[in-house]
């Protein structure tokens, strides 16, 4: 029999199939649903982080005061995004960044700009609302040529800026109940600040002079700072150029390999990070989502069984009329396939509503803030999965079944 | 594969023997002997009838000359060929060319329509859909179920379902019909036709027809009755027959 056939009379068995063979594809809907929404919620996750991370400069570096193994994530650039407290601080209280460091630094040929950063909460006030926000005081004359954050509206800071800001576009649009625009005035811890800046992003930050913040910011102490910004002069040297910064600043800290007291990072080093959690995570997902789709060949598997044994008689009769083994094999196999396709159909259709739901579901959940992305790859992969457990979970029985001596098929009832 | 195509045809040509054939079924300990020693020839263009008790063993041999089964011991000789030299594909293929069956319990299967039903020995044997569609068609015509046939066999009496089951059978034009109690499960007058239809397939068409029944008022429908007791032959008759 042509396969064409064989095809046909498999698509007609499974028509035809009782509604309890239908819930045994149950293991591969929730296999295959499962994987659509991971997948997704992986590839949402993986585009918001491109998205945030992919403008963070491949010629910046930051260094900070602390060390510890995991790293330092921290951005590049000015804002923060991690949650508090995430910086490495494992080390030292005592140790700090200060002018000596700076000095160091420019010393290195690699480096363009340095720029230094100390970071605070304070509390703002505007039209009678208050609130806490975070600050960053930055070096005004060289923050606008090494941030990654755009401006949205009026300018960036220069060297001439005494008593005026750079806000975040959070901040600007729904902080308070009015928005704030070019110009307005806010009150930060009791001093009047103009905002000559909007930034196009959507954090609830304050940028202005270091100067400045170090009077607001009554618990940092002058010329010591929270973090230095670095761009260096060749993107493509960035390893050797961390690696000078290193070595550098450990000679002129006196610490060694072993008790360093500072970090340096980079966006791409942060990006390969998060890429690399990223992989593991789904990696285990990926692998919860296996087992679902191993319980549903289990389910298929079942299925068969009892299809080919509810069939004794019809291969009896296919085989009386000239059926051969192989006739009887290719159409139990694409009818497995069949129910692995419709199961995979099915447990598509699951998965993309679940990731689409999912956001919502889970908005508390950090991992779900990038919304989900659905790839036509992944649903071809899906499919082409289901369809290959469900042969495979067939085989056994429809070999079985190909193999019935024809006498004893027809005697069945 | 098929020797005796081009000679030329013979009335009294052997179409099938059997040597010395047993059946024994191992039933746990015991042996059940169902056919002892049965030898026999039967003829282009015979219309045979097996008859005897139940249990004598009538089925066991059918399927035997069917092809379903293979002989404990002794040779069954097919056209020449013996049957057991044969790899099981292409005993299936010979088997779909050459032998028609017709099963007392029709044996249709339920999910296909009756022109599927028909449709599918064709299928097997790989014959194009045009050609296979139009035989189809045409024989359920000839059997009168033009205006069923995409009825399901759930939706055909008894009779017309042993037509659709004579119509799969006759659609590949094979050279034997084998029938088991083809009338068993049908009321006289129903049973009546379908062995008028099988008689004139035998005078009409030169086919090689094979019956088991237990109505002796069918088996005089046959050229020769053979008659089995105890998985022995005990009687072969040859019968006036029009
Ligand atoms: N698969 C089998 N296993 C064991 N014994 C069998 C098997 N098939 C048939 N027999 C035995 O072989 C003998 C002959 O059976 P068979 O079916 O050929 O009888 P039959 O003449 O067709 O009877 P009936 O008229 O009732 O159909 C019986 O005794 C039966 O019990
Ligand atoms: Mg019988």
């Amino acid at each position: 029999m042509k396969l064409s056939k064989c095809l046909k009379h498999a698509l007609n068995m499974v028509l035809h199939s009782k509604l309890r063979s239908w819930l045994t594809i149950l293991g591969i809907v929730i296999g295959v649903a499962s994987v659509i929404a991971i997948v997704s919620l992986g590839e949402g996750l993986e585009q918001s982080l491109t998205e945030q991370l992919g403008d963070l400069g491949g010629d910046i570096i930051t260094i900070t005061p602390g060390f510890s193994r995991g790293g330092d994530i921290r951005s590049g650039g000015d804002i923060r995004f991690a949650p508090e407290g995430t910086g490495a601080q494992a080390t030292d209280e005592e140790t700090v960044l200060d002018r000596t460091d700076v000095q160091a630094l420019r010393g290195l040929p690699d480096i363009e700009l340095i720029d230094t950063q100390i970071r605070g909460n304070v509390d703002v006030s505007y039209l009678g609302k208050s609130g806490s926000v975070s600050l960053t005081g930055v070096d005004q004359k060289v923050w606008s040529l090494i941030t990654t954050n755009e401006i949205r509206e009026g300018r960036m800071l220069n060297s001439a800026d005494q008593n005026v800001i750079v806000i975040g576009g959070g901040l600007a649009d729904s902080f308070f109940d009015q928005p704030l625009g070019i110009n307005k005035v806010i009150t930060i811890e009791d001093s009047a600040f103009r905002i000559v800046g909007i930034l196009d992003d959507g954090s609830n930050s304050i940028v202005m002079p270091i100067q400045m913040a170090y009077q607001l910011l009554d618990d940092k102490e002058k010329d010591v700072y929270d973090s230095l910004v670095v761009k260096i002069r060749d993107e493509d040297n960035l390893d050797a150029a961390i690696e000078k910064i290193e070595n550098k600043l450990m000679i002129t800290r006196h610490v060694t390999e072993t008790d360093r007291d500072f970090s340096v990072s980079s966006g791409q080093q942060m990006n390969k990070m998060r890429s690399e959690m990223l992989g593991s995570m789904s990696a285990f997902l990926t692998a919860i989502a296996a087992v679902s789709l191993l319980v549903g060949s289990v389910g298929i598997s079942n299925t068969m069984f009892t299809s080919v044994l509810e069939k004794t008689k019809e291969i009896g009769i296919m085989k009386a009329i000239g059926a051969r083994n192989k006739d009887i094999l290719a159409i139990f196999l694409f009818n497995a396939g069949l129910i692995g396709l419709a199961g995979g159909i099915v447990g598509v259709i699951l998965g993309i509503i679940l990731s689409g739901v999912m956001p919502y579901l889970m908005s508390d959940i950090p991992l779900a803030r990038g919304g989900t992305y659905v790839s036509v790859d992944i649903i071809l992969i899906a499919l082409s999965v289901s369809v290959l457990v469900g042969i495979i979970a067939g085989f056994v029985p429809a070999y079985q079944g190909s193999k019935l001596r024809p006498v004893d098929a027809l005697r069945y009832e | 594969m098929i020797k005796d195509q081009n000679l030329p045809e013979n009335e009294n040509d052997v179409l099938l023997s059997l040597e010395d054939v047993w059946k024994i079924y191992p039933m746990g300990e015991v042996e059940v002997p169902a056919l002892k020693g049965i030898t026999v020839e039967i003829k282009k263009r015979d219309f045979v009838a097996i008859i005897g008790a139940s249990g004598s063993g009538k089925s066991t041999m059918m399927n035997l000359i069917g092809c379903l089964d293979i002989p404990s011991k002794g040779r069954i000789l097919l056209k020449d060929q013996d049957i057991s030299q044969f790899s099981e594909s292409d005993l299936a293929t010979f088997r779909g060319k050459t032998i028609g069956f017709i099963f007392q319990q029709y044996n249709l299967i339920p999910t296909m329509s009756a022109f599927e039903n028909v449709m599918l020995p064709l299928e097997f044997q790989e014959i194009d859909d045009r050609t296979a569609s139009q035989k189809a068609k045409e024989i359920l015509a000839f059997l009168g179920l033009a205006d069923k046939i995409h009825h399901l066999p759930s939706q055909l009496s008894g009779g017309q379902q042993q037509r659709v089951s004579i119509a799969r059978c006759l659609v590949t034009d094979p050279e034997i019909i084998l029938a088991d109690e083809p009338t068993g499960a049908l009321d006289s007058v129903t049973g009546k036709n379908i062995i008028e239809m099988l008689h004139k397939f035998w005078k009409d068409d030169g086919k090689t027809i094979i019956m088991v029944t237990h109505d002796s008022n069918l088996a005089k429908y046959a050229n020769t009755t053979i008659e089995l007791k105890d998985g022995k032959i005990i009687r072969i008759q040859e019968n006036e027959v029009d």
